[in-house]
């Protein structure tokens, strides 16, 4: 038994032989700014050549969408540190990488392992390539996730601009608006010509599903110049598609490779630098989003405090004299159950990590008159549903909050003597 | 004026959601321009539809390749062009005569010279609608077939000036002379040709098969790739990939924090969705009119099993911020929590498709979003300067009545309305003097807005 489990090893390994360059070869094919298969060979014997391309990957990997390569290029020194902070924010256990000079004159092993850990916790790849991915439709966010994410770092703005007054705050939210009103307009007269071009265009696809053409697509037909590069890319991104199915099949063999490089490295010592290097903070930065909603949680609290001291008085009077008799304690006990699973099923709908239920990110918009139910397609009128509540749970926030400030500002009014405050009119 | 540090906080918050809105903006031009422009008209470089599909003979009439126009072929064009316009004029004499056996022998004459010229003839004649017409009306009267599919006289025009693409599939239809002796039909009345639009033709068009091939291959790989995800497949992979990530937490010899930055910042968002579900819960058991005593009861219960929950969210909070003070990030995270939707994950292009049915439903689902979105943004704003003005207010000794109005306006009426305050002066004659809650909405003194 054993030596025939042994031959089988054997066998793998020798498979794995001449797999492992194909793989590393597919990795690399299907990475964005994908080093050679020769730096990988090279980061396993910590050679200090393959350490520069290895920063730039992880900075490419790490960098959110924005940021990567938008504005001005950074140094390699910013992207090495960038990187740092990124791992650590991640979870990165290895100590190793902190000590990593910036200039990347050494330690490409450390920055392979890095880069193996990003590829084993999530789906960086396919991450990567959707990022890229060549939109070939008109496509519409069924949400507003990546408009929050895509807000980039405050920092640049924090230019010595010194104390305002508070017309120019009331100034910038008046052009905030405004700006707001002009790009709802814009977006109704897109939606239009978008209808247009679809119902103009229909019956020209050769997917039977899409059944018309999209802007890009009869873009396409009217600049042939435009057209070639579009299928170009679309070649490329297919070339990536397939490294990484390559990859995909062929990854376990990677996998086992890197336990060998792992145990290559020198066992770490342990705690000895233990304080991580400070993050830089940005001195005038307001309160930070935990602070922000411990402040709102402390507001709940106390309405609640307030609110249930009140109900329980009431309630001591009313029947505080009512005998307490056996019927009364199991009905007390029925419905105090009854509440605690309600409060339950509550809490639960914040902690699950609700998963891809909800649909999310851009979809194709497609033009279809006939409605041939029970499709896996989105319709408009569920989506339009969907935010239709959500808008109506924003507005009740601002509501409230507005109603917040109202009473606080009226109390601090109230401290004031020989003052008429009159209000405006409710709308 | 407001102190140095909070002007500096308030004024890069606004600015930079005024530079969000500026870049929406600015892609939304785009891409209007390009609809116009799709709109307008223009002339399709690839093939058509033909009508019907045509057999092998029209291959060997597809052109060269040539895509960008030669002086020479100009040139031809021009003569051609010319040619074609007197052919018409001579057409119309012979119709308007009733004459319609000459016309014939005048279209295959012609046909005689025009193969060799229109299939060397580029796409891109020098883009002025007026040849395109004068080359349309003659096409049309020249061509002994006149049957459209979809009854347009015009349809023929686009394939007559269509050139294939490089490898593009040659579909192409071609005025061979003797392939439409079938459809001999009496042209209609001369209708005012126009150069190609969308609106009239857009339903010919038809993308080249390289691009088509590509598009396939595209989808196709992606099903792969979802499909090909770790979480069904082999285990070995996600065995060996598990293996690792415990061996590189072991090899770096310390336990490490137990959560990480990411996943603190993703449990504070899940616990601003649990405030504001709580809060909604309580706005319910508060406003309800509980009916007897059972309900009442159990409206307390809730109230006190609220505010146990809103404690332990509290505590938690407390607990998750002291392990790591979750300041700004330096890789730029905003300092938001997301909406709630699919769990924080990166919002990627899914091959699933948004079906609408008319104008109006696009347009309200647009706007519908961009409400949520600016609602979105108008809640958080509202907090953070509630956070930095309403402090400023409170500690200034006396306050500034300027800056109570301004402040009333921007939190509590979002900017649109302001209050008025009068001074109580017991020296005049005095009217009773209202609280500060009470609102004198029928004075006549005063206009709501200023």
């Amino acid at each position: 038994m054993g030596r025939r489990r042994r031959l089988l090893v054997d066998a793998a390994a020798e498979a794995g032989a001449g797999a492992l360059p194909k793989v590393i070869a597919a990795l690399s094919r299907s990475l964005p700014a994908g080093p050679s298969p020769e730096i990988f060979r090279r980061a396993k014997f910590d050679r200090p050549e393959a350490a520069p391309a290895l920063w730039q990957l992880l900075f490419r990997l790490l960098s959110p969408r924005s940021v990567g390569g938008a504005s001005a290029p950074l140094g390699l020194e910013a992207q090495a540190c960038l990187v740092k902070s990124a791992l650590r924010s991640q979870g990165y256990p290895r100590q190793v990488l902190a000590q990593l000079p910036e200039d990347g004159s050494w330690g490409s092993r450390e920055l392979l392992l890095a880069l193996s850990w990003l590829l084993a916790r999530g789906p960086v790849l396919e991450r990567l390539l959707a990022q890229a991915h060549v939109q070939l439709g008109d496509e519409m966010p069924v949400c507003e996730c990546e408009a929050v994410a895509s807000t980039g770092p405050l920092a640049p703005h924090m230019d010595a601009e010194g104390p305002v007054d508070i017309r120019c705050v009331q100034w910038l939210m008046g052009r905030l608006w405004f700006r707001w009103r002009c790009l709802t307009a814009s977006q109704q007269e897109q939606c239009a010509l978008l209808s247009k071009i679809h119902l103009y265009t229909r019956g020209c696809h050769s997917d039977q599903r899409l059944g018309h053409l999209s802007v890009a697509e009869t873009e396409m037909l009217r600049d042939p110049e435009g057209g070639r590069q579009l299928l170009r890319r679309l070649e490329r991104e297919n070339a990536g598609l397939e490294a990484a199915l390559q990859w995909r099949r062929g990854e376990l063999v990677f996998w086992r490779w890197m336990d060998t490089v792992l145990g290559a490295c020198p066992p770490e010592a342990p705690a000895a630098a233990a304080q991580p290097a400070f993050l830089p903070r940005i001195p005038e930065r307001g309160p930070g989003q935990g602070e922000l909603v411990a402040r709102e949680l402390r507001a709940l609290q106390e309405e609640l405090c307030e609110a249930t001291e009140r109900r329980r008085a009431a309630w001591e009077a009313r029947v505080g004299g009512q005998g307490r008799g056996p019927q009364w304690s199991s009905a007390r006990q029925a419905l105090q159950k009854a509440v605690d699973q309600e409060l339950a099923a509550l809490q639960w709908a914040w902690e699950q990590d609700r998963g891809p239920a909800r649909p999310h990110g851009p979809h194709r918009l497609v033009r279809r008159e006939d409605e041939a139910p029970g499709g896996q397609d989105l319709r408009a009128a569920e989506v339009i549903r969907v935010l239709r509540s959500q808008e109506a749970r924003l507005e009740a926030a601002l509501r409230q909050l507005q109603g917040q400030c109202r009473q606080e500002l009226a109390r601090l009014a109230g401290a004031l003597p020989g003052l008429i405050w009159i209000l405006p009119p409710g709308r | 004026m407001l102190p140095a540090g909070c002007s500096g906080r308030l004024v890069a918050e606004l600015r930079s959601a005024l530079d969000a809105c500026a870049e929406r903006q600015l892609r939304l031009e785009q891409s209007l321009l390009v609809s116009r422009r799709l709109l307008r008209a223009w002339e399709p470089a690839g093939t058509l539809a033909p009508e019907p599909p045509l057999g092998p003979e029209t291959k060997e009439e597809a052109p060269s390749p040539a895509c960008t126009p030669s002086p020479q072929d100009l040139k031809e064009l021009e003569l051609l062009t010319q040619a074609l316009e007197r052919a018409v004029r001579v057409r119309k004499v012979i119709s308007k005569a009733g004459e319609r056996d000459k016309a014939p022998s005048l279209k295959s004459g012609f046909f005689a010279t025009s193969p060799g010229m229109t299939a060397s003839i580029p796409t891109r004649a020098p883009g002025q609608a007026g040849s395109h017409a004068s080359e349309a009306k003659p096409t049309r009267g020249v061509r002994q077939t006149t049957v459209p599919a979809k009854g347009h006289p015009e349809h023929r025009l686009p394939s007559e000036r269509n050139r294939a693409r490089v490898g593009v599939g040659a579909r192409a239809t071609r005025p061979g002379p003797g392939l439409r002796d079938k459809h001999v039909a009496p042209s209609a009345a001369p209708q005012d040709p126009e150069a190609f639009t969308l609106k009239e033709k857009g339903s010919l068009l038809q993308l080249p098969a390289a691009f088509r091939k590509a598009a396939s291959q595209n989808s196709r790989l992606w099903a792969q790739l979802s499909s090909a995800q770790p979480r069904d497949s082999t285990d070995a992979t996600t065995a060996a990939k598990t293996r690792f990530l415990q061996k590189m937490q072991t090899a770096s010899g310390r336990p490490g924090p137990v959560l990480s930055a990411v996943e603190v910042e993703a449990e504070v968002g899940h616990l601003q969705e649990a405030c504001s579900l709580l809060r909604l819960r309580m706005r319910e058991e508060l406003s309800a009119a509980p009916t007897d005593w059972m309900q009442e009861y159990r409206c307390l219960l809730t109230l006190e099993g609220l505010q146990a929950v809103a404690r332990q969210c509290l505590h938690r909070l407390q607990e998750l911020l002291a392990e790591q003070p979750l300041g700004p990030c330096p890789v730029g995270r905003p300092s938001r929590a997301p909406l709630p939707c699919g769990g924080g994950a990166d919002p990627f292009w899914s091959p699933q498709l948004l079906l609408y049915s008319s104008t109006q439903e696009l347009q309200t689902l647009a706007t519908l979003r961009l409400r949520v979105a600016m609602l979105d943004q108008q809640v958080h704003l509202e907090k953070v300067l509630m956070a930095e003005l309403l402090p400023l207010v409170s500690s200034q000794e006396p306050p500034s009545l300027a800056l109570c109005r301004a402040v009333h306006s921007l939190l509590c009426e979002a900017g649109e309305r302001f209050l008025t305050i009068l001074h109580d002066d017991p020296a005049d004659s005095p009217p009773p003097t209202p609280g500060p809650q009470d609102p004198i909405r029928e004075s006549p003194l005063l206009p709501g807005r200023s």
